[in-house]
């Protein structure tokens, strides 16, 4: 069957013109909406010889439609490509082993996350991204007095929205906290380590209360209509938010539509640094893999220099290895470049991992930040109470899953403790 | 002769008021109908800049940049072919199992006949991403995996219910006498069905079909999850527009209403005379 079947897809190389059949069959949650989709299709894959057949799909139809292949034990994906998280909630056995392929990326951590626990990887890492801040120029005359717009601290970030607040009549700080927004990862990879230096460890320390206090100011000065915002981009282009926190490409498109309205900048600092989170996409070879080999040839195409700066161009998404970037790079990209290099170079960085090592309770560990925020934040219930309650939860889920502690907590041995 | 003129102006007052009030309400209907899509339209045509600015012109300045994006868009046609191949797929297996059963359950007295009733309401009550799972490894091991055959046996699945009662409540509709009258006159039952019962309910089953035809139209898990080269327009599209910018949204929304619009304006008068049936 699989000789029949590897056969055919050679003979389908040597013939031009190839049947559908041939195709490798990219199965992914990334680059999703229709222009990255498209940009990914006709800038990144169109170079691989055997043809792909890219299909960005939401997180819930991908995984079903995984682990039905994985259960009937065949299939036609042949390449995975998600985030980190995606795969962390995945069975390491259910992924082939990495190594013998002889590429990772240049970063030793990406590359120990990308082992998911085991001894070897289970993913390749292909591309990252990060969080940042964006601001309406027209707030620029609003920043406080001796801030410097590249080491913001957050008591001038609420200083600077009141500001804004208070000359315009409107609350125009951003926030992405819309059911599909990324709020949870501004407590996990920023509020939390700029104020505690931890995230688990240190989860209902008086720091964080501090920190908690800190954010209720900010909200003060916060577009309410937030809670239905997941994209910043947007609000920035309407003008309902001119300053404003997300995710790299959910900033690409005003950048790049109005790129001389628009600047962006390193996250605050607070007490303990410029906590900071990068994001991980990497790609990944199911067991049920029909292609094996035309998987592998892709996989090794995606981690080319070439390809991964025509990823960047097509999706946002920064290579994960060693590239000399060209200099007619989409403004988005030049604007979000500089602004995370910037973060990463600051002297009081303090970059945070993504959550390892908690599988499929990823969720339930986001679930514990968005419920504080919203009982603390938007329900404006006591601070050190709603810490104490939620907790337990977090304790539960780190001594469930046994995961240690990453930076910038303190290293554990076994779980990581919720002090 | 003063009294009746009054009276008359009285009338003539209420009857005028009863006409504003009737052109009102229909205006208004009209309006809850027309007014989004007039918007999608008009933001369809728009270029981003003016999509994203507010006020909003009613006026559509007929910018095809959006809708260009989407000619561009490898496999869109292919997806609505497959989407037109399910949908009719799934019309045709509805009716010819949901109008039998129809029939049985105004017909016949049997037992287990109100559990029945309950039981196909049942195919509604487990939400598809929970079914998804356990179908997609039995359509992959049976084979049916990636077919249109395979996706419009789900959505008949969830188009069911909807048939077997329309066609219930149209069949009741029909006084059993016609049936009895048919019989003395020499008709079998299944002759009596084709010649007098069927003629009177067809409008009523093409409404039927035409319900079918939206709920398959509109599913998106379910054609997510069991195609992959065969994908439907819905599945195709919409989880990519989702995280898309405005225009594109908006442009996408147009594509997807469009051919729905046209279906169910083609055969609107069908639906129509459903109605006609259940006022008589």
């Amino acid at each position: 069957m699989f000789s029949i079947k590897s056969l055919a897809a050679t003979a389908a190389i040597l013939f031009t013109t190839a049947p559908l059949q041939a195709e490798v069959l990219f199965w992914s949650t990334q680059a999703r909406p229709v222009e990255e989709a498209q940009a990914m299709r006709e800038q990144v894959l169109s170079g691989f010889e055997a043809g792909v057949d890219y299909q960005p799909n939401e997180d819930g139809p991908w995984l079903t439609r995984l682990q039905a292949e994985l259960q009937a034990g065949s299939g036609s994906i042949d390449l995975l490509g998600a985030l980190h998280g995606n795969f962390s909630a995945l069975d390491p056995e259910t992924l082939m082993d990495l190594d013998d392929l002889g590429v990772a990326s240049k970063s030793e951590t990406f590359n120990n996350l990308a082992k998911l626990g085991t001894d070897s990887l289970q993913y390749i890492p292909w591309m990252q991204a990060s969080y940042i801040m964006a601001a309406n120029k027209e707030a620029l005359p609003y920043l406080p007095e001796g801030a410097d717009i590249d080491a913001l601290t957050y008591d001038q970030l609420i200083a600077w929205s009141k500001a804004v607040h208070e000359a315009t009549g409107e609350a125009k700080f951003g926030f992405p906290a819309g059911p599909k927004g990324l709020k949870h990862r501004f407590f996990q990879g920023y509020l939390y380590p700029s104020y505690t230096n931890g995230v688990v460890r240190t989860f209902a320390s008086d720091d964080a209360v501090v920190a908690w206090e800190k954010f209720r100011e900010l909200w003060e000065h916060t577009n309410p209509a937030s809670t239905n915002f997941s994209f910043m981009q947007e609000q920035l282009l309407s003008g309902d938010a001119w300053i404003v926190f997300d995710h790299t490409s959910r900033l690409a498109q005003a950048f790049n539509e109005r790129p001389d309205d628009f600047v962006a900048f390193p996250a605050p600092s607070g007490p303990t640094g410029r906590g900071f989170m990068p994001v991980l996409a990497g790609i990944a070879i199911p067991k049920t893999v029909t292609d094996a080999e035309g998987a592998k040839a892709l996989l090794a195409y995606m981690l080319k220099p070439e390809t991964q700066i025509a990823t960047l161009k097509a999706t946002n998404f920064f290579p994960v290895v060693d590239v000399d970037l060209p200099d007619d790079l989409p403004p988005s990209v030049k604007a979000a470049g500089a602004a995370v290099a910037k973060m990463s170079a600051a002297s009081d960085a303090n970059p945070g991992l993504l959550p390892a090592g908690l599988g499929d309770k990823g969720g339930d560990f986001n679930r514990v930040f968005v419920d504080s925020f919203e009982r603390i934040v938007l329900a404006r219930q006591d601070i050190r109470q709603v810490l104490d309650d939620q907790k337990g939860q977090l304790a539960a889920i780190m001594e469930e899953t046994g995961a240690p502690c990453w930076a910038p907590d303190a290293p554990s041995e076994g779980a990581c403790p919720v002090e | 002769m003063t009294d009746a003129a009054t009276t008359l102006v009285d009338q003539s007052r209420t009857r005028s008021s009863g006409r504003w009030l009737y052109a009102a309400s229909i205006t208004l209907l009209c309006a809850w109908v027309i007014v989004p899509l007039y918007l999608l339209l008009i933001n369809t045509l728009s270029a981003p800049e003016t999509v994203n600015s507010f006020p909003k012109s009613f006026i559509p300045e007929f910018d095809l940049g959006s809708l260009q994006f989407f000619a561009g868009f490898r496999g869109m046609l292919e997806a609505l072919r497959n989407s037109i191949v399910v949908a009719l797929l799934t019309m045709v297996m509805s009716v010819l199992i949901g109008a039998p059963a129809g029939y049985a359950l105004s017909r016949f007295e049997f037992r287990g006949k109100e559990l029945f009733r309950m039981l196909i309401l049942l195919t509604r009550a487990f939400p598809l991403p929970l079914l998804a799972l356990p179908l997609a490894v039995l359509f992959i091991r049976t084979g049916l995996d990636d077919t249109a055959f395979g996706l419009a046996l789900v959505h008949t699945t969830l188009a069911l219910p909807f048939a077997v009662l329309i066609t219930f409540s149209l069949f009741s509709g029909i006084p059993v006498e016609l049936e009895e009258a048919a019989w003395t006159l020499g008709c079998t039952r299944l002759t009596a069905f084709t010649k007098v019962v069927l003629p009177l309910i067809l409008p009523g089953i093409t409404a039927s079909a035409i319900f079918a035809f939206v709920i398959s139209w509109n599913e998106v898990f379910a054609a997510a999850v069991l195609t992959i080269e065969n994908r439907t327009l819905t599945a195709f599209l919409l989880q990519t527009l989702g995280e898309a910018p405005m225009h594109l949204k908006f442009a996408g929304g147009f594509i997807l209403v469009v051919p729905a619009l046209i279906f169910i304006f083609a055969v609107r008068k069908y639906l129509f005379a459903m109605w006609g049936i259940a006022n008589r």
